[in-house]
């Protein structure tokens, strides 16, 4: 009895502890200054960006390098949307002129960068999911270099090239952005106990047997991309309504490299793994921003030479992956502390 | 007729250039499975020996640029990739792209983030009149240089014992090493003569720009390496015309498409990459089966 409530309270742990950490991680930088919220608040907006891309990556085992380019049209929308018409009409005059009158309030405007997203992802998936390894790798990749072309390039739909969106309002504090991101935590968690992810992740183990179990392995895997690519739009959304400057060389290879880098330090296998990649990795860049600005302990000012930040986090990265490549989590979920596990039947114990 | 001859000489020489790129991954990919992203920065170290010491003659600066290549090269191995020998294809990439991430930032930080320039063999960046129709001396210079080093590369291939072990390496790795092919030796091979290809790509692109920046190979390795994968990264040919095809059409679309479409030019490459997988996911000229990972 006890066990059959335990069995059904366990998974729920695993995404309680989850909100709390980030709850209580967001509460902690809330009182350290405004600059390090300013920067959390960036943190935060990449933890969905990695939540969407662990909702496929991780559920599939297929790499994309393309969900920067959902990002970068969820963003696209709010910009276009809460940008005041006037300003549009000045800044952005080669644009389609309906685009100057369309306007939304901030908040419709995160969900209709979030459908935008994850219809782009709808629209190319039946072809790219048929695709695996690496082809499924350079054709996601060819998808973000194509998107970041058009976006850079077509006036119509934008600033002209080398030029950005401006005038977005000051609207979203870190509290809000906190909320998104624990929904983005629930929708993945939930995403993770239905049917497509449970065949999913049957195919990522062995694309075989579950293909010969009957699986449609492309079917589940449009959804899990489009889903993905819903919750990437949004975090696109809340990037623009952050930074409050959209422009086009901000959603290319670098925020792909580094969203992934956090997917991969926590483990890309896990939501577990997901969020706390992209935490650790925040607070890790935090204090390398602190300590490259000269940090003061006691009568000692101890400071990194500019520029060794970014070493020092691909440095992470390449080391994690030589010397714990599952990641932090190794692929696994919390589970409740306190917990004494009986050996189930049947399973091997595992030796880690 | 003049200008179709002349966007040819140029498609053709682009594509040599890319072709070599390409084929330095594909050399890579074919023995541990890795298709090295961080080849840009084996470029980009190049390109910088090159720009340094071009005053001291081409006859110090290229070999210079062969060692540093290779020397690279050799030290990505040994430091990261011999370490990661039962990692996925997939991982291996994510782990070469952090590599290259850790690299650019090295080199912002010692050569700061503004190009360093210098005439690197400006003779060759004059035209030519070859009856009435211009031909850039450099794209001939590099389809020439191309053409000798592949010449001398198949060569050592099909010819010396350490080639023919290769090769065979590069056809199916596990069944080599069973026969007795001594494996370190031709996972090292294959990245040194990756680093040599690098040093040449490094040389035709520094004399064409002047110039050389921290993310340098960046564009190159990103053409390279989609070139590679819908040649057929999984053999060495295949990679070789992939990369051959991929800047072929980069430089025939600059050359051919109307002015206010030639923006988007690398948009239309990478549809043309996204079609040919979905159609030949395993390569163009690879014969039916999938890539082996």
């Amino acid at each position: 009895m006890t066990r059959g409530l335990w069995w059904r309270l366990g998974p729920l742990w695993s995404l309680v502890s989850l909100l709390l950490i980030v709850y209580a991680v967001t509460v902690v930088t809330s009182y350290l200054g405004e600059s390090v919220q300013v920067q959390f608040q960036y943190a935060l907006v990449n933890l969905v960006i990695v939540v969407a891309l662990y909702m496929f990556i991780g559920t599939s085992g297929v790499l994309s390098f393309g969900h920067v380019a959902f990002v970068a049209l969820g963003a696209w929308t709010v910009g276009l949307l809460t940008i005041e018409s006037d300003l549009k009409r000045n800044l952005l005059s080669d644009m389609f002129p309906f685009l100057f009158e369309v306007q939304a309030p901030w908040l419709p405007a995160i969900l209709i960068g979030g459908i935008v997203g994850g219809l782009l992802a709808l629209l190319v998936a039946p072809v790219l999911m048929r695709l695996n390894g690496l082809q499924a790798g350079i054709a996601t990749f060819a998808l973000l270099l194509v998107v970041g072309q058009v976006l850079t390039y077509w006036s119509s739909i934008g600033p002209r090239s080398g030029q950005s969106m401006v005038g977005i309002p000051d609207v979203l504090d870190l509290q809000t952005t906190m909320f998104f991101a624990l929904g983005a935590i629930v929708i993945a968690w939930l995403f993770q106990r239905t049917r497509p992810a449970r065949l999913l992740r049957a195919a990522r183990e062995d694309g075989i047997a579950a293909a010969a179990s009957g699986i449609n392995v492309v079917t589940q895997r449009v959804i899990a991309f489009a889903l993905s690519g819903l919750i990437a739009g949004i975090a696109g959304g809340l990037f623009a309504l952050t930074n409050r400057v959209v422009q086009a060389s901000l959603f290319g290879i670098e925020l792909t490299f580094i969203t992934l880098a956090m997917l991969v330090l926590g483990g890309m296998l896990s939501l577990s793994g997901a969020v706390i990649g992209a935490l650790v990795f925040s607070v890790i860049d935090l204090v390398l921003v602190r300590l490259q600005n000269g940090l003061e302990i006691g009568s000692v000012i101890v400071s990194l030479p500019q520029g060794t930040r970014p070493i020092i986090l691909g440095a992470i990265l390449v080391l994690m992956l030589i010397f714990r490549p599952s990641g932090l989590t190794g692929g696994r979920e919390i589970v409740w502390p306190f917990r004494r596990t009986p050996p189930l039947p049947g399973v091997p114990p595992t030796n880690e | 007729m003049n200008q179709l001859i002349q966007s040819l000489v140029d498609a053709l020489s682009a594509g040599a250039t890319l072709g070599l790129a390409a084929l330095a991954i594909g050399l890579v990919f074919g023995v541990i499975r890795l298709a090295n992203f961080a080849q840009g920065e084996i470029i980009t170290a190049s390109g910088y020996s090159i720009i340094f010491t071009w005053q001291l003659g081409w006859y110090v600066a290229i070999p210079i640029a062969i060692l540093i290549g290779v020397i690279l090269s050799l030290l990505m191995e040994l430091g990261v990739f011999s370490r990661m020998r039962t990692a996925t294809p997939a991982t291996l990439l994510v782990a070469s792209f952090g590599l290259s991430f850790l690299l650019q930032r090295v080199y912002e930080l010692l050569f700061s983030n503004n190009v360093q320039t210098a005439p690197v063999a400006p003779e060759l960046a004059q035209s030519v009149d070859v009856g009435g129709i211009r031909i850039q001396l450099l794209s001939v210079a590099t389809i020439v240089i191309a053409g000798v080093l592949l010449f001398a590369l198949i060569q050592f291939l099909n010819k010396s014992i350490w080639g023919l072990q290769l090769q065979a390496a590069a056809a199916d790795f596990r069944t080599a090493r069973l026969v007795g092919i001594p494996a370190s030796r031709v996972i090292g091979l294959s990245f040194a003569l990756s680093g040599i290809l690098a040093a040449a790509v490094a040389f035709v692109s520094t004399v064409q720009t002047g110039a050389v920046g921290p993310t340098f190979g960046v564009p190159i390795v990103i053409l390279a390496l989609i070139g590679a994968v819908i040649g057929g990264i999984d053999k060495i040919y295949g990679a070789l015309a992939g990369g051959f095809l991929v800047g072929f059409a980069t430089s025939m679309l600059a050359s051919w498409l109307p002015s206010d479409m030639s923006n988007f030019r690398d948009a239309y490459v990478f549809l043309l990459v996204i079609i040919v997988l979905i159609i030949r996911p395993s390569g163009l000229l690879v014969s039916g089966g999938t890539v082996r990972t």
